[in-house]
């Protein structure tokens, strides 16, 4: 396939510059987020990320600090400081509101109350009186300041308490999230492409429909559910098994740890949950990958006697190769991405929390962190494509060349 | 590698140890000018009994609130010897309607829409608090009986019950500015409506941009426009209009509603009276809003907005007369002196979803002065309760919104939050937004009022 | 720490064991009883015995969590469509003709018509014409990882990203939406986006696209691949040129794909709120089904009833499609 852009050069830098167009637009949107988590929160609501890059000049407050704290000098009284915090240069200066560009730098203003306010381009001030004087004072200015960027955002949702236990909750939850619903999956996807059996496009047509199930609509019957379950089972405390699942967090025990029922809210119960949500779209995905496999494999391995068990696990799965890899790659970003599900099948305590969770609660109550919320956003994107790079080999490899009829 | 690992996680999990053993934000005995050190000690001696009990409690605080909730809440636990498991969700409203109609509720919810709680009651999912507390609101909080209104609801059978106890009150009738904008340009604080009007006039001839308003809130926009048109409301009728407009007594498209939205209109359908002009109102986000205040030169002077909006002030503003931020009291109409100083107000509400001793024991803990002491004094709680030491309040700004929670002469709770919530929650925020866009005030509330209707099958 | 570390272990190794321990056992369960090697007629009747339940044994595990956790609540929904706010009163077809008189609700159907039009038409194109031309070139998988990366990017993260791509300031303000900076660079006058009457439906479309595309690039470019070497070569030495190959040979080739990927877009489609929730909640015009059926499920208490009755009509729209994919199984299968 390589071959053929390569023949024709001007095709080449057409396709050259048609993805590169199209990888500029769809990831213009994405850098904008992470300059952004990258900035303070007032840098965020004043100006555009794309000014970050530049040195940048705009308007700016400063204020003094007490007069009381003024140092006698040649009989003054004067209070010095800096309106900068981080390098640039002052270009004009002014001391009230309405006139925040009165004064070029270097100029001495007087101002209405006898003191006098100068402002050097290095944004030091001096504010001077000649008698002892109190009150302070805002500084309007003009700088250009260059381009600042902070690590705070991520050291702050990084650091927060309790973010390293999110983070393995949520492995928790989206790796057998992935693995379960991908096995069941391949082999009903089996099934309903090479098996036969009576009620199969009915069955076909069902998963289709249901791949439109809104989530939403699921939740409180199933919740009520697993509360039904959860009171109405008894399992015997003394079991070997019993135990083992206490400890491992399957959740067969109470809220006071004695063995009387499944905890509504556990992993195994949100394991279920997301396979039951991502099942339909694994199957869809899976059979009409493997409806298309070539008939004459799986035919002669018929004939040579082998078992429909054999020819999954063989001759199916090892060709299915491309089709499980991106289901997984889905199915792992969406469990890994969910809030939903996470906070009506775990508990909300701070121990059980999600990573998605435990970043919406580094926010205030009013939200609107934004800041906070780019750094989370990259933060947590990290492992999902981590996976993708890790799978796309997969998407790749081609297993079917030269084998499709 | 993995060693370096284990050390990471051993150093982790010591730096949680240390956490977990919370400290009390403020001694026991210290400070006894602003704590009721006695209301503690008491209440640790009669609740001796709960010690290994465990309670849960769903909330709306999370981040910086919760840290401060939870220092509360470490006074319960060291009292009590309970295990106090708080816990919130950005969709806490969703989550706590699905968890109670689920049947695993936690023990304690706290919700700031009375809405809400009303139609949880009536599903049967809230238990009724004993008479004792009845009184006891009465007694302790200022303008008792209507906390008491605010917090009774219909249970299964349609009975009025005392259901939920107001803790945490925030104000909204505060208008914020900038006393060194104001001292630059000359003006005053307004003692009146019609001050006010006057103030926006004379800014806009001066050359400036009096408001900043912005009305985005994701799914939620437009809640900030139902604050302006209730505080107006209650500024122009009798408290009795405003109450029968909320249960739609009073029709939502009554000529005396539509005048409060026309009002509110006045300021925000007018391009030179808000930043950005009227459409950037819809837009704009009302966590950014507040920041025009502070740019160079000033984006606007005023900005009505509850008593949370300094969290979003550029980081290091400074409160207070004198200082970077300030507010005033959103005045009443000169001309209708009979109507007062009406407060209009917003507040969480604790009520009981599983019943168990320990939470039995909390809702008496709120009674506690010290319950709310701790919280004034770590910032971000006002309380109309009588009895606590207005010293404790954190600051001064906070003091003097207290005092004008203390001293109102009528309470009244956001009503939007007291309309049925596909009403309040919903085409009156999504009403204001199409009134800000153009659409005629008579329109908007013929429409809301289409809907409230069609509720009542 | 550790131990929570090791229990984490321990419990993903018990799930996926399990799981795995299904399919082997009762395979090997039913090859034990039912021996195919056993010489004779028994072992004829063996085969067709086995062959007759494997394929339940094989379907069980997915019928049964499909059950439990879509059919049932979808039952659960119909029931619901009949009654009262909360669940208990039974109120007939109520719900139903409120549907059918709602405005708002006409008004999100009319969008939802828009969003099926335009955004599986525009994912499914864009992931194509990536998947396709990212194959030909070195930096390809460099290429796929960055339109990849919106799908990854969680759904908190993509409303800050287009918050700082919409945002509008009035004129004459420093605009920190890049739409609007270029739209002020250019001299015109900023727009509020998503409030413009129409359009601002397709500008919440764009979101969806912008992350859609990295699923249908994945999923074509995975079929792309199956196209055997020899056709391709075959179609060069013939003389076609890129652009024939392309048409003439690979899409043919992946059309089952491609329909797939329209059906599972058209469905996500169908069933996504969250844009519209996070970006405008319906407000200006731009309502959805999805995010009716949301805000009457959960907001303000909840109103079960009508919740269950759109998301039941949500149900409705996708039959056609259904019927569609139902005729094509039938066809793919019609060989066996």
């Amino acid at each position: 396939m390589l071959s053929i852009g390569g023949r024709k050069s001007p095709l080449i830098w057409a396709v050259h510059l048609s993805v590169l167009l199209l990888v500029v637009i769809w990831t213009i949107p994405t850098a904008g987020l992470f300059i952004t988590s990258f900035r303070t929160a007032d840098q965020i609501s004043v100006s555009g990320w794309w000014t970050a890059l530049s040195s940048s000049e705009r308007n700016a407050v400063a204020r003094t600090p007490d007069a009381s704290t003024a140092k006698e000098v040649n009989g003054k009284y004067v209070v010095t400081g800096n309106v900068l915090q981080s390098g640039g240069s002052v270009a004009k200066f002014g001391w009230s509101s309405l006139h925040p560009t009165q004064y070029d730098v270097g100029q001495v203003a007087q101002l209405r109350d006898g003191t006098t306010l100068t402002v050097a381009k290095d944004g030091t001030y001096q504010w001077a009186n000649d008698k002892p004087f109190s009150g302070t004072r805002r500084i309007f200015f003009t700088a250009k300041t260059p381009p600042s960027f902070t690590l705070d955002n991520y050291v702050h949702v990084l650091t927060a308490n309790g973010m390293l236990r999110a983070f393995i909750n949520s492995l928790t939850v989206a790796v057998p999230a992935t693995v379960i619903p991908i096995l069941i999956a391949a082999y009903a996807a089996f099934a309903l492409a090479w098996m036969q059996f009576p009620g199969r496009s009915l069955l076909i047509a069902i998963v289709v429909g249901l791949l439109v199930v809104p989530l939403q609509m699921s939740l409180i019957p199933l919740l009520t559910l697993y509360n039904a379950i959860g009171h109405a089972t008894v399992v015997p405390d003394s079991s070997l098994m019993g135990h083992v699942l206490t400890i491992s967090g399957l959740g067969l025990h109470s809220d006071d740890g004695k063995m009387i029922g499944i905890n509504p809210k556990s992993y195994l119960g949100i394991w279920l949950a997301h396979t039951g949500f991502g099942l339909p779209l694994a199957i869809y995905l899976l059979r009409n990958y493997m409806v298309g496999l070539p008939r004459e494999i799986i035919e002669s391995s018929r004939v040579d006697g082998a078992t429909d068990f054999q020819i999954f696990r063989k001759i199916i799965l090892p060709l299915s190769f491309p089709a499980l890899a991106s289901f997984a790659i889905f199915q792992f970003l969406w469990t890994w991405n969910d809030l939903l599900v996470a906070t009506v099948f775990l508990s909300h305590q701070q121990d059980s929390l999600v990573m998605t969770g435990k970043l919406k609660d580094l926010l205030g109550s009013h939200g609107g962190d934004w800041e906070i919320l780019a750094a989370s956003a990259f933060i947590s994107i990290s492992v999902p494509l981590l996976v993708f790079f890790a799978l796309q080999k997969y998407l790749v490899r081609g297993l079917l060349a030269g084998s499709v009829k | 590698m993995f060693s370096k690992l284990l050390s990471a996680v051993a150093g982790l999990a010591l730096m949680a140890g240390a956490a977990s053993g919370a400290d009390l934000v403020f001694k026991p005995g210290a400070q006894p000018d602003r704590f009721h050190w006695d209301s503690y000690t008491q209440f640790a001696k009669d609740h001796a009994n709960l010690k290994g009990q465990t309670l849960t409690i769903f909330g709306p605080w999370r981040g910086q609130d919760q840290t401060l909730f939870e220092n509360v809440l470490a006074y319960f636990e060291q009292a009590t010897g309970v295990t106090v498991k708080y816990s919130s969700s950005e969709n806490y409203e969703q989550q706590m309607v699905i968890d109670t109609q689920a049947g695993s509720p936690p023990n304690i919810g706290v919700l700031p829409q009375p809405g809400l709680i009303q139609d949880l009651a009536s599903k049967g999912f809230i238990k009724p608090l004993p008479d004792t507390t009845k009184d006891w609101l009465l007694k302790n909080y200022a303008a008792g009986p209507s906390w008491v209104t605010l917090s009774t609801y219909k249970d299964k059978d349609g009975k009025d019950k005392l259901m939920a106890f107001p803790f945490k009150i925030d104000l909204k009738s505060l208008v914020w500015y900038s006393p060194g904008n104001f001292k630059d340009a000359g003006y005053t604080v307004p003692k009146t409506f019609e001050d006010l009007q006057a103030l926006t006039k004379k800014i806009v001839a001066d050359g400036g941009t009096p408001w900043c308003i912005g009305l985005g809130s994701g799914g939620a926009t437009g809640w900030p426009a139902t604050d302006w048109v209730e505080d107006i409301l209650l500024r122009q009728q009798p408290a009795s209009v405003y109450d029968g407009w909320v249960n739609n007594t009073v029709k939502f498209n009554d000529p005396r509603i539509v005048e409060a939205i026309k009002t509110f209109g006045w300021f925000a359908k007018n391009d030179k009276y808000v930043a950005g002009g009227t459409k950037a109102v819809a837009t704009t986000d009302f966590r950014d809003s507040p920041k025009g205040l502070f740019t160079s030169p000033p984006k606007c002077y005023m900005h009505k907005q509850a008593s949370f909006i300094p969290t979003f002030f550029p980081k290091g503003t400074q409160l207070g007369p004198n200082k970077d931020a300030d507010f005033f009291y959103f005045p009443p109409y000169a001309s209708k002196p009979d109507l007062g100083r009406p407060v209009e107000g917003a507040g969480t509400l604790f009520f009981i979803t599983k019943d168990n001793p320990a939470a039995d024991a909390f809702m008496e803990f709120l009674k506690t002065p010290i319950a709310s002491e701790v919280w004034m004094a770590q910032s971000g709680f006002l309380t109309p309760y009588k009895g606590v030491h207005l010293s404790a309040y954190a600051n001064d700004v906070m003091r003097k919104e207290g005092e004008i929670l203390l001293n109102g002469t009528t309470f009244r709770f956001d009503g939007s939050d007291l309309m049925p919530g596909k009403i309040g929650a919903g085409v009156f925020w999504t009403g204001m937004v199409d009134y800000v866009g153009g659409k005629s005030a008579q329109d908007v509330a013929d429409n809301i009022q289409k809907t409230w209707d069609s509720l009542k099958k | 720490m550790l131990q929570q570390l090791l229990t984490a272990a321990i419990t993903i190794g018990i799930g996926i064991a399990a799981a795995f321990a299904y399919f082997y056992g009762s395979n090997i369960l039913i090859d034990r009883m039912f021996p195919g090697s056993v010489p004779g007629d028994r072992g004829t009747r063996n085969i067709r015995i086995a062959s007759a339940i494997r394929p339940w044994l094989f379907l069980f595990p997915a019928i049964f969590a499909l059950t439990l956790y879509l059919v049932y609540p979808v039952i659960d929904s119909i029931w619901l469509s009949f009654h009262g706010p909360s669940g208990v009163k039974w109120v007939g077809l109520k719900n139903y003709i409120w549907f059918a008189n709602n405005g708002t609700i006409h008004e999100a159907l009319f969008n939802n018509f828009l969003w099926l039009l335009v955004v599986p038409a525009a994912s499914t194109f864009f992931g194509l014409i990536v998947a396709a031309l990212t194959d030909r070139i070195f930096w390809g998988n460099i290429a796929k990882s960055l339109i990849f990366m919106p799908m990854a990017i969680s759904f908190v993260g993509a409303t800050v990203i287009w918050k700082f791509v919409y945002d509008y300031r009035g004129p004459g303000q420093t605009q920190i939406g890049l739409l609007n900076a270029v739209v002020t660079w250019f001299g015109g006058s900023p727009q509020a986006w998503i409030t413009l009457p129409f359009w601002n439906n397709f500008f919440l479309m764009v979101i969806l696209i912008w992350i859609q595309t990295g699923f249908a690039m994945v999923i074509l470019s995975a079929a792309l691949r199956g196209i055997p070497e020899e056709t391709i070569e075959a179609a060069v030495l013939d003389g076609a040129n890129g652009l024939q190959i392309f048409f003439r040979i690979m899409v043919p080739q992946i059309w089952a794909t491609i329909a797939v990927v329209w059906t599972t877009i058209t469905i996500t489609v169908l069933k996504v709120f969250d844009i519209v929730y996070a970006m405008t909640n319906g407000q200006w015009n731009t309502d959805v089904l999805a995010n009716e059926m949301y805000t009457w499920m959960f907001e303000g208490g909840g109103d079960f009833g009508r919740g269950a009755t759109i998301a039941l009509i949500i149900m409705l729209l996708v039959v056609p499609i259904m019927v569609w994919n139902i005729r094509n199984a039938n066809r793919e299968m019609g060989g066996h």
